[in-house]
Order: C-alpha cells, then sequence, then structure tokens
C-alpha cells in the first residue's frame, strides 16, 4: 500500500512514520514538504492514503486537499494539523477529507485512524 | 557557551511552536467566535540591538502601538511580546465588547486579557512538548508609538537574543498582530538542550 505523508516539518513526518512503521509495516511511504510536492506525488503515485498537514510553505493543505479531490474524488486524506479551530475541521471535512486530528499524532491514534477513518 | 541551531533543531522548534500556537489560535478563535489565519512560524537568532530593527521592518511606523509583554521564568525562561495596531486593537474591543465605540480601557483591557490567553497558551503548549515547567508572571501592557516599542534599556544584560515569531491573524473581523517570544542567553542553551533531547526521542 502506497502512503504519502505531506508537512514541510522533517521532524512532523518522522512522528507519522515512526507510527506507520509499526501499524503498517508493509506501507510503501512517500513524503512531500509542502501541497505542489504532494499534489505532485499524488499524480504520479496515487497513494492509497494521504497524510496532510495544513499551515505550510508553498501551496498550503486546504489547496492541495481541493487538487487531489479534483484529481480523484475517493481519495483518502486524513488531515493532521496543529490548527484545532473547529472550523478549520468544519473547513477539510466540507473539502472532503476524512477526518482531521490534532498534531502530534500518537500510535494508539493512528490505529484507531486506520480502523475507523480509512478504507482499506 | 554555543547557540547556533542546526537544521534539524530549528525544524524541530518551528513543529512545536507551530502546535503551540495552535493550540493559542484556537482558544482565541472560541474567546473571539471566529476563524483564524494560521502563519508558519519563524525563527530567528540576531544580536539583541538587532530586534528593534526586526519589529520595525513588520509594522506601519505612522501607528501607535498596544505592546503586551509577559515574563516567564524556569528551565526556558525569556519574555512573550504581543504588538497590535490601535486599529486592530479597537477592532477587538468591538469585536469582544460588542460595542461600536469601546473606551481606551475596554480596548487595553481586551488586549491584555488576549496576550494572557495567547502567551500562557503558547508557553504552556510549547514547554510540555519539551517537558519542561515554567512560571508566569501577569503581563503589563503600554500604548506607544513605533519607535518605543522596544526598550533598548531592556536588551542591554543580554548579547544573543531568539526570536520566534508569528502573526495572529482574523482577517474577516481585521484583527492581527504580531507574537514574539524573546529568549537569551542561557535559557537559548537550555531550549537546545530540550530539544536535542525530543529530537534523540523520535528520530532514536
Amino acid at each position: 500500500m502506497k502512503i504519502l505523508i505531506v508537512d514541510d516539518s522533517k521532524l512532523a513526518r518522522t512522528v507519522v512514520i515512526n507510527s506507520l512503521r509499526e501499524i503498517e509495516p508493509g506501507a510503501e511511504l512517500f513524503q512531500a514538504s509542502n501541497g505542489a510536492e504532494a499534489v505532485d506525488i499524488f499524480k504520479s503515485e496515487r497513494p492509497r492514503v494521504v497524510f496532510l498537514d495544513l499551515t505550510m510553505p508553498v501551496m498550503d493543505g486546504y489547496e492541495a486537499l481541493k487538487q487531489i479531490m479534483a484529481l480523484d474524488k475517493n481519495a483518502q486524506v486524513i488531515v493532521i494539523s496543529a490548527d484545532i479551530q473547529s472550523e478549520a475541521k468544519l473547513r477539510v471535512l466540507q473539502a472532503g477529507a476524512r477526518n482531521m486530528y490534532p498534531k502530534p499524532i500518537s500510535k494508539e491514534k493512528m490505529l484507531q485512524i486506520f480502523q475507523q477513518d480509512l478504507l482499506i | 557557551m554555543n547557540i547556533e541551531f542546526n537544521e534539524d533543531q530549528i525544524d524541530a522548534l518551528k513543529e512545536f511552536m507551530n502546535v503551540s500556537i495552535g493550540a493559542a489560535t484556537a482558544n482565541l478563535a472560541e474567546l473571539l467566535d471566529a476563524f483564524a489565519t494560521m502563519h508558519i512560524p519563524e525563527i530567528d537568532i540576531c544580536n539583541s540591538h538587532e530586534l528593534m530593527s526586526r519589529v520595525k521592518s513588520t509594522i506601519d511606523s505612522d501607528s501607535m502601538y498596544y505592546v503586551t509583554k509577559q515574563l516567564f521564568t524556569g528551565k526556558f525562561g525569556g519574555e512573550c511580546m504581543f504588538i497590535m495596531s490601535h486599529n486592530s486593537a479597537e477592532n477587538l474591543g468591538k469585536h469582544l465588547y460588542n460595542i461600536r465605540t469601546p473606551s481606551e480601557d475596554d480596548i487595553s483591557d481586551a488586549v491584555i486579557e488576549l496576550t494572557n490567553i495567547l502567551s500562557s497558551t503558547i508557553i504552556s503548549k510549547l514547554t510540555q512538548e519539551l517537558d519542561a515547567q515554567v512560571q508566569f508572571f501577569a503581563p503589563s501592557s503600554q500604548f506607544v508609538d513605533a519607535d518605543s516599542i522596544i526598550n533598548s534599556d531592556d536588551l542591554n544584560h543580554y548579547s544573543k537574543i531568539i526570536i520566534i515569531s508569528t502573526i495572529l491573524e482574523f482577517e474577516d473581523q481585521k484583527i492581527n498582530g504580531s507574537v514574539y517570544i524573546l529568549t537569551k542567553d542561557e535559557a537559548i542553551e537550555s531550549l537546545k538542550m530540550l530539544i536535542n533531547k525530543k529530537i534523540e526521542e523520535i528520530y532514536g
């Protein structure tokens, strides 16, 4: 299974990757450090799941989500963000994200995402 | 004393700040019943005398400003400074008290309350991320012109400072301000040690 992790912080990507390596050890992981890179990788690799940050340089997560959903309306995008405003969650859910969680994401929360939010 | 930060340390500090500012923004969004746009925090290490020019490069030199400062001490000590123009502060007063013409006292109270929530949430969350503890002092506020935002006497005792800055922006309400977290000398070294510990935990 291909999984794309999008965050401008290497540390934040590593936190997600550490959890994924335990929960989905066979997954093929791709990384992007902004929304534009994420859209490019999504086009070429068609990952089954995308973990997406919101506040990023070049292209933010809102725009990346919009473009990814336009490429594939069944894309499974989970937003993981420091922005924990209820309005932000409403916006990303309306734009097609499966769910949104606050940073930092724990292993237990990642397990819950795979069990409850994703169709794997 | 080595106070330079490498790329991984800057990345980690930015990320911890991002999480901390996110928590503060959510608290303020609830207080104001409004949506805020989050901005990526910037981190700079510079000589203390450069602070004024850095602050001035982001503001309108003809405006008057509310400058609210809150000191914190502990393993990671420093100062959280929030700068808001008179126009933004007036909009904050109008919005918060739901009145057309708030008094200067109303405006000042609103700015202090906002800064208190902002700085205590940011610093509490940051120190929680870094497994450290801090104590807060009561915030104090001044209404000053652009040239008086930074009092040079306050910076005389210090050589280097780390500036962590971001913008708080409630676009629809026309309320915005700049947040600066200033940490000096020994505190920078403590901060670096705390960050290194977290980096080791995450990268293994």
